[in-house]
């Protein structure tokens, strides 16, 4: 994917200006990223333009060696949690990352066919299921293609749990699939 | 597999995150480790799947105008003097009508197809008609099918890319040629044609897959792939003294 991280260093006595520059090619990322949590094309569009607004007024305090994406990615999701739409996701979806076993994946896997066979509505459906912790890790890490130390700074929470909420939501993506397409329950899969 | 040690690497190893000499031991185990190697291919394809899937929602236009607003008091300040706001608007609905109209979208066909392409490929049992790592097996085996001749580069030893083989494809209903490379966990589509026949600039800005195009020799080449731009740059560079 193109590549839209400033790389540290690249930062220094940016101005204004340099703002749009940085900014803009993340605004259909970003766009996307709001419309899953808020499930909603009016609240994301607010979303997004409340990002915008929010990290233009802050980029004077932007620090050099600071991740531009992971922070722009920060304020967007920061902002969704005080809005209403997030509180209540919040209090509506605990996230269970209680018991998990980093690799619940199973080797006999018949499933990369069912994987291979499922269509977009289905994985979107699995995604949209996702318990928002779960969702938005998935997000950063296979379609934004963040690494996990870009992730965990825009989601401001340790790397351990970008693993272990990433695992989490791939296990729950694939038992959707599977269970869907495959219409039984799998080894490995609890 | 229950037992198998690497178990917790394989997160790590599809996300691309282990360390060089991890990663290569790790793929030195997967030779060995058909269990590791299914739970790999299978995490390989969720994470395909999802990417394919979650790119669901386009930014609206007027999102872009918005923002563009937004910006543009700081853009313009000290500018107001000599620029009527009539003019300045303008400005910013030709900067805006730019970036839509240069956005990812189907607004190039050609390259659309080409994703397309690329993507059946990477979901393909068959994703290539002439197997082979050696280039001197897979240019012959484009003769007589093509209208044009290529060079795939040579790869040296220790070289990141690997060539897995050759297809011939249609776009435009031209014949052309997709040699499809390795690196690390990705695949690079490379697409080759006349260029009088098919060309194009591939869209700049966000989009889900890497495109990177050029013309040389009068051939319009294309590379499409999910790999890093870094990754797209050093293959073109390769393709690019190999055809000179």
């Amino acid at each position: 994917m193109a590549a839209t991280v400033v790389a540290r260093g690249d930062v220094s006595g940016l101005e204004n200006k340099d703002f749009e520059r940085l900014a803009v090619p993340l605004l259909d990322g970003l766009y996307n990223f709001a419309r899953w949590l808020c499930g909603d094309p009016d609240e994301a569009r607010d979303l997004v333009q409340e990002t915008f607004l929010k990290s233009l007024k802050g980029f004077p305090s932007f620090r050099e060696g600071t991740n531009f994406r992971a922070w722009m990615y920060r304020i967007l999701r920061n902002t969704f949690l005080t809005s209403r739409t997030g509180l209540e996701r919040r209090n509506t979806q605990q996230e269970d990352e209680e018991g998990f076993e980093e690799s619940s994946v199973s080797p006999e896997t018949p499933e990369i066919a069912l994987i291979r066979r499922a269509n977009t509505e289905l994985v979107q459906s699995a995604i949209a299921q996702l318990a928002p912790a779960f969702q938005e890790v998935i997000l950063l890490a296979d379609l934004e293609e963040m690494k996990y130390q870009e992730i965990a700074e825009a989601l401001d929470i340790p790397i351990g749990t970008v693993m272990s909420r990433l695992a989490r939501a791939r296990k729950q993506v694939r038992e959707h699939i599977v269970l869907t397409l495959g219409g039984r329950r799998t080894v490995g899969v609890k | 597999m229950t037992n198998c040690e690497w178990r917790e690497k394989i997160g790590l190893y599809v996300d691309g995150e282990l360390e060089p000499a991890a990663e290569q031991a790790f793929a030195g185990h997967l030779q060995s480790c058909a269990d590791c190697s299914a739970a790999v291919l299978e995490q390989q394809e969720l994470k395909k799947t999802v990417r394919l899937a979650a790119k669901r929602f386009t930014a609206p236009p007027e999102l872009y105008a918005s923002v563009q607003r937004q910006m543009a008091p700081k853009k313009t300040r000290g500018l107001w003097l000599r620029a009527s706001a009539l003019a300045a608007s303008a400005v910013l609905l030709a900067v805006v009508a730019f970036a839509w109209i240069s956005r990812p979208s189907a607004s190039n066909a050609t390259v659309a197809q080409l994703i397309d392409q690329h993507v059946t490929m990477l979901a393909s049992s068959n994703p290539v008609d002439v197997i082979s790592s050696d280039k001197h097996t897979v240019k012959p085996w484009f003769q007589g099918k093509l209208p044009f001749t290529f060079n795939p580069p040579e790869l040296a030893a220790g070289s990141p890319f690997t060539l897995i083989g050759g297809k011939l494809i249609y776009a435009q209903q031209t014949p052309g040629a997709e040699l499809v490379y390795q690196v690390r966990q990705h695949k690079i589509s490379v697409f080759i044609f006349q260029a009088r026949d098919v060309h194009g600039e591939p869209p700049a800005g966000n989009q889900t897959f890497v495109v990177n195009g050029w013309q040389q020799g009068g051939l319009q080449y294309y590379i499409v792939t999910d790999a890093a731009r870094e990754d797209a740059d050093r293959l073109r560079a390769l393709l690019e003294d190999a055809n000179r």
